[in-house]
């Protein structure tokens, strides 16, 4: 029985180019952040204004940052739960640096980003040289991050601020405020890099297989390393944007806020078993999230219930996530057992 | 010995266990067919058969862990049904390969396991003491009952093992290679405890690939040989060859006969050394030469192939390619200085099964894929297809997931990798394990292409058809030891597992 490549019909040949349940995926959420601002445009009439949908964006922003971040480590298969520690600990460095101890503000966010930069480092070192579990590490770099913070801030927020937040923050860009062109800018270079480049390539292989790729020749700690790098970075320049918008060094700003990154980088598709997901569908996640914040908010839910609501959502998301994963092998399964049977039954 | 002994010890050789007509098959795979096997009281039952001959599948039915498809197997009469603890219940202890204790707990909670005595609810401490400690007396009288399990060495937690069959009443205990682990005065220990309990009458299976163990204790051998059952014989009957016969004694397919010139040396590995798993092993591969790596499973062949590529650090020793050495423990530079390697599981070693097809294939090329760290979506593309229409991979699309392709399909992907980045050594681990005979075979006239090509190779198998058709030389180890080397002209089948089992 020799193995010829056959002649793929048009529709096979489709299905191997796209995942008909990725596509549901992205779609899906497409479909279900369209439904909901039409329901929330005719139940509140500020909903579909330019500046509810500027607001929401840009409250966007900062979580879409931490969370493009957050995709890297997701894809090796690790978490980085010191997201919003490093958040903070940048900001109270961007504006401290300039009050306490007098640098430039320019030296000072190149410092706060050198922060981030260094947590990352560490969060990476612990995971491969340590063997620390992803989430055992990042919960002490995420405790002693925060304690870090409130130490070199006296745990108040801090300011004012140096003009280049002011101005970053009334900044626009063909009309559009300037930290959503930014985080745009940000959310293109790493699917840029996620995709196109080696470094890309070789994050979803470790994620995917760690083994197997370290036997294609893949430094996989290396990657593991630099993907906590990068999430370490994008974190200390979240920082920068909050720092921006709440005009402040922030101490006591993002409780509660990795989690939030997590989940939403998990409804946008990011398997988290790893080396599964990209920037796009995962930016729909946060859109998502901060659409049904914005909803909770317009509707007057009371307070206590938002959190149930994004729980909710939340549940669902990562529901549909375990339903694609089994529909995949289930048909996977199949088509080997087609084959086993197709063959010759022999004992090896 | 007296009259009234023979008539005892005759009349203590009815069979215990019966396993009647036993048929069980795996998707693809007959692995039982139509197999009668016995076990009598007061005797060692050797199980013996090549890797796949269907030893395990048998044991794994006796413990209860599959059904068989046809046949029922019985014990003093009752019949077994398939689920563990009915083998418990009827009297059928398994001691698998690696000791089976919950290693927190203390020697006598682990021999009580599930039967911890209770009084009115309450745990009985005192009586659970007493009770380990007298199966332990047979067998291990130098532990401590309360000892946790983990701090044991291996071969007390065999005899662990042992006294919790004891402490059940079972009648029979099957061993599943229960030396492969032990040191010879260990050995020599675990065989007195089984003399012992042979002759307070229990039945005992006995699975080892050493035969002189096998002719030190069993009192019976029974050969399994592709599923078959070929013959159970009393051990007086039998000797080294017979029993190798038995067990390899299937027609061989003529050679292919292609005189391929051989170059300079590619693989030059010397002293290899790795503490319990390699010793001492040298050997080269030379351009357009296929050297065979014969041997049982756990002789040390893949942890050879994983030292040579720099999976796992080695001890001492030299691996050189073209006459440079390679760092250990460094697959990246194995692969830069022009070492391939098709693992033996390709789905958890070799594929990234949620990567496509064409992302596989180029995995370790991504280097000469990109510049600047930016990859060449065209240069992939192509290389991708030519491998494929090269390789005659089935698959709808260079885009599909590879997970959705069958296992000869996958093992092509692997293939193509490799021959996309072209090394001058390739090893294959049991390159056509569970794929279906066609692409067995055009993996096997892909070897020898590859081989004219001035490829050289190192193809470890368990099918000796396979090495004995494809290879060159075959190497056989035994032991994490080269036991022996041999010319084409001398490599059979009988010699092979000669050296494999005995050298």
């Amino acid at each position: 029985m020799a193995d010829r490549v056959p002649q793929s019909s048009g529709l096979s040949a489709l299905r191997g180019r796209i995942s008909f349940i990725d596509l549901m995926q992205s779609l899906g959420l497409m479909v279900i952040i369209l439904l909901g601002s039409l329901i929330m445009t005719a139940m509140s009439p500020v909903f579909a204004t330019v500046r509810n949908i500027e607001n929401v964006l840009q409250s966007a922003t900062i979580i879409a940052v931490v969370a493009i971040g957050q995709t890297f480590v997701i894809l090796v298969a690790g978490i980085d739960l010191s997201v919003a520690s490093v958040l903070v600990l940048s900001s109270v460095l961007a504006v401290g640096l300039v009050q306490f101890q007098g640098l430039s503000p320019e030296i000072a966010i190149i410092l706060a980003l050198c922060a981030g930069l260094g947590i990352g480092l560490v969060n990476g070192l612990a995971v491969t040289k340590l063997r620390i579990p992803p989430l055992i590490a990042t919960l002490a770099t995420m405790t002693i991050g925060r304690g870090m913070a409130y130490i070199y801030s006296g745990g108040t927020n801090i300011a004012p601020v140096p003009r280049i937040f002011i101005d970053l923050q009334a900044s626009r860009f063909l009309g559009v405020p300037g930290v959503i062109v930014l985080t745009l800018v940000l959310a293109a270079l790493a699917q840029i890099v996620l995709s196109r480049t080696q470094f890309g390539r070789s994050v979803y292989a470790t994620g995917g297989n760690p083994l197997a790729a370290r036997l294609a020749g893949i430094k996989t700690e290396r990657v593991v390393i630099a993907a906590f790098m990068i999430s370490g970075l994008m974190s200390a320049i979240a920082g920068l944007l909050i720092t921006a918008r709440f005009e402040a060094g922030a101490a006591t700003a993002a409780q509660g806020l990795e989690l939030a990154v997590i989940a939403a980088v998990v409804i946008g598709g990011v398997s988290l078993f790893g080396g599964e997901g990209n920037i796009g569908s995962m930016l729909l996640g946060v859109l998502l999230l901060g659409l049904v914040q914005n909803a909770v908010n317009l509707l007057n839910v009371p307070p206590n219930w938002d959190s149930v609501v994004s729980g909710l959502v939340i549940a669902a998301a990562a529901a549909l996530d375990v339903y694609r994963r089994s529909y995949l092998e289930a048909g996977m399964r199949k088509k080997v057992i087609a084959k086993a049977a197709k063959s010759t039954p022999k004992t090896s | 010995m007296s009259v009234a002994e023979v008539i005892s010890v005759a009349e203590d050789l009815r069979p215990v266990l019966i396993a009647k007509g036993i048929t069980k098959s795996f998707p693809g795979v007959l692995a039982l067919d139509n197999v009668d096997f016995d076990v009598r009281a007061g005797e060692v039952t050797a199980l013996l058969g090549e890797n796949g001959a269907g030893k395990s599948t048998l044991i794994k039915m006796m413990a209860g862990f599959y059904a068989p498809d046809r046949g029922e197997i019985t014990v003093d009469g009752v019949a077994l049904s398939p689920d563990p603890s009915s083998a418990h219940r009827v009297g059928v202890a398994t001691i698998h390969q690696d000791a089976h204790l919950v290693p927190a707990m203390s020697v006598a909670e682990n021999i009580m396991l599930g039967r911890w005595p209770t009084r009115y609810g309450w745990l009985n401490k005192r009586l659970q003491k007493e009770r380990a400690a007298r199966a332990l007396a047979r067998v291990a009288p130098h532990l401590n009952p309360s000892t946790p399990a983990g701090r044991l060495s291996s071969a007390d937690q065999q005899l662990v093992e042992i006294a919790r069959a004891i402490s059940e009443d079972s009648k029979v205990l099957i061993m599943d290679e229960p030396t492969t682990s032990l040191s010879p005065p260990e050995i020599d220990r675990l065989f007195n405890v089984v003399e012992d309990l042979k002759s307070k009458g229990m039945s005992i299976v006995f699975v080892s690939h050493w035969l002189e163990e096998v002719f030190r204790i069993a009192d019976r051998v029974t050969v399994l040989r592709d599923g078959r059952l070929i013959g159970t014989r009393p051990i007086s009957e039998l000797d080294h060859d017979k029993v190798i016969r038995m067990m390899v004694g299937r027609e061989v397919r003529d050679t292919i006969l292609t005189k391929r010139p051989v170059g300079d040396v590619v693989l030059k590995v010397s002293k290899l050394t790795r503490e319990n798993v390699l010793e001492n092993i040298s050997f080269e591969v030379r351009a357009g030469e296929i050297v065979g790596m014969a041997g049982l499973v756990g002789a040390g062949r893949s942890e050879l192939a994983a030292a040579i590529f720099g999976i796992d650090p080695y001890d001492s020793g030299s691996v050189e390619i073209g006459g440079i050495a390679i760092p250990p423990n460094d697959p990246k530079a194995a692969i830069e200085a022009g070492v391939g390697l098709v693992p033996e599981d390709r789905r958890q070693q070799a594929l990234v099964g949620l990567m496509s097809v064409k992302s596989n294939v180029t995995l370790s090329l991504l280097d000469r894929i990109s510049r600047f760290g930016f990859l060449s979506m065209a240069k992939e593309q192509a290389i991708a297809d030519r491998e494929i229409r090269a390789l005659a991979v089935k698959t709808p699309s260079s885009k599909t997931r590879v997970s959705t392709l069958s296992g000869g399909n996958q093992q092509k992907v692997v293939l193509a990798r490799w021959l996309a980045r072209k090394p001058k050594l390739l090893i294959l681990d049991e390159p056509t394990k569970g794929i279906d005979v066609g692409a067995k075979s055009e993996i096997s006239e892909l070897i020898l292409r590859l081989a004219e090509g001035g490829m050289a190779i190192l193809l470890i198998s368990s099918e000796l058809p396979e090495i004995l058709t494809l290879t060159d030389r075959v190497l056989v180890m035994r032991s994490g030891r080269i036991s022996a080397s041999l010319p084409k002209e001398r490599a059979t089948a009988e010699t092979i597992m000669s050296f494999a089992t005995t050298g």
